[in-house]
């Protein structure tokens, strides 16, 4: 099949479209595809994604267009247009604003993975504290300390919950 | 560690991958970031690779001195990302010899450390990758929030900051209209399935990616075993659907393959890939012997920029001849 638009190069390239729920299908060459803006690599993204989540905070509540990160410039705004964030400092600055998000995206908040100069897992090390706190609360218990045993075993529960 | 296309043992699954995201503390992200900035970034990664074990030898190269033919071939032979290739400028990778471990400086994050292997060895990559940040860590001090983990420019990649994936090989599963089936399954415990050149790719020579999408609340170790265990199940899935067709259907598809490749004059990349997969599958079910042939090797160097760069054919007809005749002449 050759392009329908230049009539010379085979098609290699099918675009699909809907519009208001009108559907228009077109066969390219690669370079007038290329020409209207399609790349073999481009696509939709999950950042796409983010960024259409994170506008309709910032529709509102438009105080967030003012939130300014002051350590690279980067609002709310941007990162709510472009889905990425500026600089490390941002996710200090929009801690609240992301939090929510990235609950969403990946189900938890809380880190579980290595941690710079470590090779063990922090989890390991959360694990640990738990059974050290285990045996502190037997010991307690034992020696009849209900109130220190109290506040133990809600480290415990604590610590179990944030696994 | 061998490359992965041109040592490839067949099999259904093609190539393990694994890439590390990282930022420098005290810099912008690279969306934020000034020329000079990209400059001064440069010169501290390139020193900290220095002090990385002599044996992984790696090349450091500026993008700016590579022809853009090439920068193409490189996506295509899965070296850099298709995103580095579209913001080149500026930015280098440093390469080991057999490309097997690259280097990405100012892609999405200041460094993407990426290591792909032959076949389903996840964990090897893993443990490549893993030691190369632990070394690059020693002079650099990454973005990292003990809650957050490391922090990266786009919020899904925080945390661990990995991204694992598999390529299999599914051509039954997906004539039979199955992929959608696995790709439901892999999102229900975080995974994706994607195309051959990931995000927004779409798949060709029945090539699919699956890669973890979670990155926080889960360890490297434990996204690295569900991208297993369900590769394992899909690769299961794909033997199982194979056992089923009847034999002579399947030697029919593949001979009708192979007699294209062996006397088309004209091949696009499409209908090569489309071919190319079923002597792949002619392999691997022992259909078509004896024939020292490397299917994978082929359908990378079949892609448009790496025929650009080996065969000096510059358009797409011009390619499509120097593909079929580059086929022609192994089989």
């Amino acid at each position: 099949m050759l392009c329908q638009v230049c009539g010379k190069n085979n098609a290699t390239t099918h675009i699909k479209t809907v519009i208001n729920g009108k559907v228009t299908e077109q066969n390219l060459c690669g370079y007038c595809a290329a020409k209207k803006g399609y790349s073999s690599f481009s696509g939709s993204s999950i950042s796409g994604l983010l960024s259409s989540m994170l506008g309709n905070t910032v529709k509102t509540d438009a105080s967030l267009y003012e939130k300014h990160c002051q350590n690279c410039g980067t609002s709310f705004a941007n990162i709510a247009e472009t889905g990425k964030v500026g600089c490390a400092e941002c996710y200090k600055v929009f801690e609240d604003e992301l939090y929510v998000y990235l609950k969403r995206i990946h189900g938890s908040v809380k880190h579980t993975g290595k941690t710079p100069g470590r090779k063990e897992l922090v989890v390991a090390k959360t694990t640990d504290r738990i059974s050290e706190l285990k045996i502190k609360l037997t010991n307690l218990v034992a020696e009849e300390k209900y109130e220190e045993a109290a506040v133990v075993r809600d480290q415990i529960k604590k610590l179990e919950e944030e696994k | 560690m061998a490359c992965w296309y041109k040592n490839n043992n067949g099999g259904i699954v093609i190539s393990a991958r694994i890439r590390l995201a990282r930022n420098l503390s005290d810099m912008p992200f690279p969306r934020r970031m000034t020329p000079q900035m990209f400059i001064d970034l440069k010169e501290r990664v390139s020193n900290a690779i220095k002090a990385l074990p002599s044996d992984l030898a790696l090349k450091f190269i500026e993008m700016n001195n590579v022809p853009e033919t090439e920068i193409n071939a490189m996506v295509e032979r899965h070296v850099i990302s298709p995103d580095f290739a579209k913001n080149y400028k500026d930015r280098a990778i440093a390469l080991s010899a057999d490309e097997s471990v690259s280097i990405m400086i100012g892609e999405e994050d200041h460094i993407r450390i990426q290591v792909i292997s032959e076949g389903a060895s996840l964990d090897e990559a893993y443990d490549i990758a893993n030691s190369i940040d632990t070394a690059l860590n020693e002079s650099l001090h990454f973005a990292f929030d003990d809650r957050l983990g490391y922090l990266t420019e786009c919020p899904t990649n925080i945390g661990t900051g990995l991204r694992a994936s598999l390529m299999l090989h599914l051509p039954v599963c997906e004539s039979r209209g199955e992929i959608n089936m696995v790709a439901d399954a892999a999102g229900k415990i975080g995974l994706t399935v994607r195309g051959m050149y990931g995000e927004g790719s779409k798949s060709s020579a029945s090539l699919y990616q699956i890669s973890n999408q979670i990155t926080l609340g889960i360890s490297e170790k434990n996204a690295i075993e569900n991208l297993k265990i369900i590769a394992s199940q899909i690769e299961e899935r794909e033997k199982q659907c194979r056992n089923t067709i009847e034999k002579i259907n399947i030697e029919d598809t593949v001979f009708r393959s192979l007699g294209i490749l062996k006397y088309a004059r004209l091949l696009s990349t499409d209908e090569f890939m489309k071919h190319i997969s079923m002597i792949k599958l002619g392999i691997d079910e022992g259909i078509i012997e004896g024939r020292n042939i490397n299917p994978v090797e082929l359908l990378i160097s079949a892609q448009p920029y790496m025929l650009m760069k080996n065969c000096v054919a510059q358009t797409p007809g011009e390619r499509d001849e120097a593909r079929a005749k580059m086929i022609r002449e192994l089989l």
